[in-house]
């Protein structure tokens, strides 16, 4: 029946063109054992063919249809084109929960893998799907708390496994997603338990195609919209925890699968949830076998994972012009509470504890006994110029971070919209690496490369989304995109075991460590230079929330300010990233605390997300001096532990 | 202050917007083909016709948020191709349909907004802007809630605080997409009598886009219909509100009333 209709051609062929792909490749990867001579006895060559090259096509075969499946079925019943167990941080919880039990708990492994991974995902995919559920499931809302969990995870996992490396080298590797096998029993396990997930889902298949009709469409046909919307959801994020258990994180199978079925022509959701995990298994064949060709002996530790990631994201990029989004940006959050107070209360107040908190940092200290001291007498001098140096990077480091949070969240009109979340810290770690990597110059070097890696992404991300008069979502979509690209080019350096990887990871992970007297000042001037401008353009902040048409119908040059306002934020964020790594977090707390303490225009909001961010940025930096002294844990590393849970909390508080 | 005096003494004639044989495609489908009209000065003119006969985006092009593909608009006498930075905003203001919550602002400082042709990105928010500001809340009667947030107002107030944002602007021409769309009678009889009322007694020139032909009739100097991209039929309440002339605009069996209270008859399908 469903063979005969016209429009399964184009899936169908699509499964066809990437199954004789993936096939070519492999016959050229098994034939010299095939063509061999058989040797009677032992024979090393058979039986890595039989025990690794063959579990490992099927693994491929079968963790791509999992994946596919649970990308389908979270576009289907989320209504979100973007969704996947990537964009949704569901892979990254499970990776999360794995690494953090390795390392704490490893009793519980032998409890089951996939149980912990499970839980993991689980947990990542409640926070996300509850924070979207309060959001009506804007696609967009959904795939930006999606990516800020997933970041967090991903960042958390990879800092974990740094500073426990012994322990965990191999695990990174399996982290990124490689699908190297020894014996039959993973692919053979994972055949039923997806087989299992797949009977359920076959179960649904008509209740979900009514979803298309809309909420109060579909329950007034008698559609239990929670009960589907749970059960559902818990297949997917079941074979997105199974695939992570046993291969690790795969990163983006699931949304470009469903994504090439929708664009060669499947249209219901019953073609969708059939043709997305043939073309999803037929991928990852192809992606695997072209890999293990291409890269010989290195096939075994190159994570498959990262690679499609890698070719997964620009097909992404390439692919958003074509995606139609019906929901537009996300009107803010109307609340009916009257201003409190005149917006002085607060912006006093964020100056006072700023003031404060810089104090504490210069002066405050633990002695080489553990104890706490004051800087007094003769060392004040010495210590000082190791200590102020530090401060004033995280300090304007911070503010920067904070602005470029306000802007990007006025000019998105999206409250999760970050530094982040935009793909512009990625691109300044990508700088760094390549730096570290190729060149291996110091610190003015890095600095040059992640200014350049930055920038680059921008133009990127400007350039992709400059027929859409850079409106922001496109904008936000091309920066998930390669920001996932890059991550994935990091992961696969870090997963070669080279020792740059750990000069990477402590960038990574924000250490304020290296910053020196020129340093700090450089950022501090540079902050000065740019805050300014953002406050300069107060205007076009208050007025360009108000949606493009009101905006351009007063005056304001839409694409011009756009480019420039994105451009500021980017430079912001490069310079930023620099001393405080890619993952504080603090462009997303900074503005949102400003908001919440009532400073809701341009300008006050910028001065109060600078006076927050700068604030919190040192005060993570003398938290991670002095909990642990006389270790260090980098300032940037506190700030994101501390402040993204902090921050979800107070997101899921307000209604 | 010079600024604000250059508002009044635009140039004088007897025609607001003018378009000539305007056309409008978009990824290949016409959409407007072949529009000449005349907005006159000072009058509130009417768009009316179907849904998608064009209506939203022959006023977009007035408002400059769409170029016609082929022809000319012009307003004042000059093309509107030929204005240039903040010169248009300057005398025209353009209320879109689907507006927004306007991001936590209260009243007052969304109507401030308005005044961002005169002042610009940097310059000072003077005396003038904030008297401005104060007069537009005046004549909109929204005093009594001009600092609560705009999330916070009911449909109706917030279409007043929006139309309150264009009179601080100080255009001589407002442009207003259905601005009743979403309002129940008694709202959309109080927006309407407000924009009349700034029409014929502040000198201004008002194009509406209207989905109700009887609220057009009673409340519009003058109606243009558009069907199907292009013009049908284009006059006063009382030239349009015939039987042929309505079924001409809307494809449909329509006759007319005549209400002892109303200047106008009434329109209904039968």
């Amino acid at each position: 029946m469903i063979a005969l209709r016209h429009d399964n051609l184009g899936p169908g062929l699509v499964v066809f063109l990437l199954l004789c792909g993936g096939c070519v490749a492999s016959w050229f990867l098994i034939q010299p054992t095939l063509w061999g001579t058989v040797e009677p006895g032992y024979d090393i060559e058979r039986m890595v063919l039989y025990y690794s090259t063959l579990p490992r096509l099927a693994t491929a075969l079968l963790a791509g249809a999992a994946l596919a499946l649970s990308g389908a079925l979270f576009q289907q019943v989320l209504r979100n084109p973007l969704a996947d167990p990537t964009t949704l941080g569901v892979s990254a919880g499970a990776n999360l929960a794995l690494v953090v039990v390795s390392l704490f708990m490893p009793g519980l492994l032998g409890a089951g893998r996939d149980l912990v991974a499970l839980l993991g995902s689980a947990a990542a995919a409640a926070i996300v799907v509850g924070f979207g559920a309060r959001r009506g499931f804007s696609p967009y809302s959904l795939v930006l708390s999606g990516l800020v969990v997933s970041l967090w995870c991903g960042g958390l996992s990879a800092i974990l496994t740094y500073l426990n490396q012994r322990y965990l080298a191999s695990l990174f590797i399996w982290g990124a997603g490689s699908l190297a096998q020894q014996s039959w029993v993973i692919p053979l396990s994972l055949a039923w338990k997806i087989a299992g997930v797949a009977i359920v889902c076959a179960l649904v298949i008509r209740p979900l195609s009514l979803l298309d009709l809309g909420e109060s469409s579909s329950s007034s046909l008698g559609v239990k919209l929670a009960r589907l919307r749970i059960l559902v959801v818990g297949c997917a994020v079941t074979l997105a925890a199974f695939v992570t258990s046993a291969v690790g994180v795969i990163g983006f199978i699931g949304l470009v699968a469903p994504t090439l079925a929708r664009l060669s022509g499947a249209r219901r959701p019953v073609q969708m949830i059939v043709w997305s995990p043939l073309i999803g298994a037929a991928l990852l064949f192809l992606t695997d076998s072209v890999l293990q060709l291409l890269a010989g002996g290195l096939g075994d530790f190159l994570p498959t994972g990262a690679v499609t990631a890698i070719f997964g994201s620009p097909l992404l990029l390439a692919l958003l012009p074509w995606l139609k989004v019906r929901h537009r940006i996300q009107q803010a959050v109307v609340r009916q509470r009257q201003r409190r107070w005149s917006t002085r209360v607060p912006a006093t107040v964020a100056l006072a504890g700023m003031l404060v908190i810089v104090a504490l940092s210069l002066f405050v200290g633990r002695g080489p006994g553990g104890g706490w001291t004051v800087l007094s007498g003769e060392f004040l001098h010495d210590i000082l110029a190791i200590r102020a140096p530090k401060v004033f990077a995280a300090l304007g480091s911070g503010a920067m971070l904070g602005v470029a949070g306000s802007i990007l969240q006025r000019l998105t009109g999206n409250e999760m919209a970050s530094p982040e979340v935009l793909g512009i810290s990625a691109g300044a770690t990508f700088g760094v690496a390549i730096a570290l990597f190729a060149v291996a110059p110091g610190f003015a070097g890095q600095f040059a490369f992640a200014v350049t890696g930055a920038i680059m992404v921008l133009a990127v991300i400007l350039l992709s989304s400059r027929r859409s008069n850079f409106a922001p979502e496109r904008v936000l979509l091309a920066g998930i995109a390669l920001s996932a690209m890059v991550d994935a080019v990091v992961g696969v350096l870090s997963s070669t075991g080279d020792p740059r990887a750990v000069l990477l990871m402590r960038w990574m992970s924000g250490s304020t460590y290296l910053v020196d007297g020129t340093t700090a000042s450089v950022e501090v001037a540079i902050g000065a230079v740019l805050i300014a401008l953002a406050l300069a353009a107060r205007r076009w902040l208050d007025i360009l929330p108000l949606g493009a048409a009101p905006s351009s119908a007063v005056g304001i040059p839409l694409a011009c300010s756009r480019l420039a306002l994105f451009g500021l934020a980017g430079l912001m964020t490069a310079a930023a990233t620099l001393t405080v790594g890619p993952l504080s977090f603090v462009g997303l707390m900074g503005p949102h605390l400003a908001r919440e303490a009532g400073l809701t225009r341009a300008l006050p909001q910028m001065v109060g997300a600078a006076l927050i961010g700068g604030g919190l940025m040192v005060l993570a930096d003398l938290i991670g001096r002095t909990a642990v002294a006389p270790y260090q844990i980098p300032a940037g590393l506190v700030s994101a532990l501390i402040g993204a849970p902090f921050l979800m909390i107070l997101l899921s508080r307000r209604q | 202050m010079a600024m604000a005096e250059r508002a009044q003494d635009a140039p004088d004639t007897t025609k607001a917007f003018a378009v000539d044989r305007i056309g409008l495609a978009i990824e290949g489908n016409a959409i407007l083909s072949d529009v000449s009209l005349d907005f006159p000065a000072g009058e509130v003119v009417a768009l009316v016709g179907h849904n998608g006969s064009g209506k939203s985006s022959l006023l977009k092009i007035l408002a400059r948020q769409l170029t016609p593909t082929t022809g000319s608009a012009a307003y004042g006498g000059r093309d509107l191709r030929h204005y240039h930075g903040r010169d248009f905003p300057r005398s025209v203001a353009y209320l879109p349909q689907d507006l927004g919550t306007g991001s936590d602002m209260t009243i007052r400082e969304l109507v401030a907004c308005g005044r961002y042709p005169w002042h610009g990105a940097l310059g000072q928010f003077s005396a003038v802007d904030r008297e401005k500001v104060e007069a537009a809340i005046a004549a909109t009667h929204i005093e009594a809630f001009a600092d609560r947030t705009v999330g916070t107002l009911s449909g109706g107030e917030r279409q007043r605080a929006w139309i309150a944002m264009l009179i601080a602007q100080d255009a001589r021409c407002l442009l207003l997409d259905e601005p009743t769309a979403a309002l129940d009678i008694a709202h959309q009889v109080d927006v309407l009598s407000l924009v009349r009322k700034l029409a014929h007694e502040g000198g201004r020139s008002v194009v509406i886009v209207l989905h109700d032909i009887n609220m057009a009739a009673r409340f519009c100097d003058r109606i243009h219909a558009l069907k199907g991209g292009r013009v049908v039929a284009s006059g006063t309440p009382a030239e349009i509100l015939v039987p042929e002339t309505l079924h001409a605009i809307y494809g449909i069996e329509m006759e007319v009333i005549s209400v002892p209270n109303l200047s106008n008859p009434l329109a209904y399908p039968c």
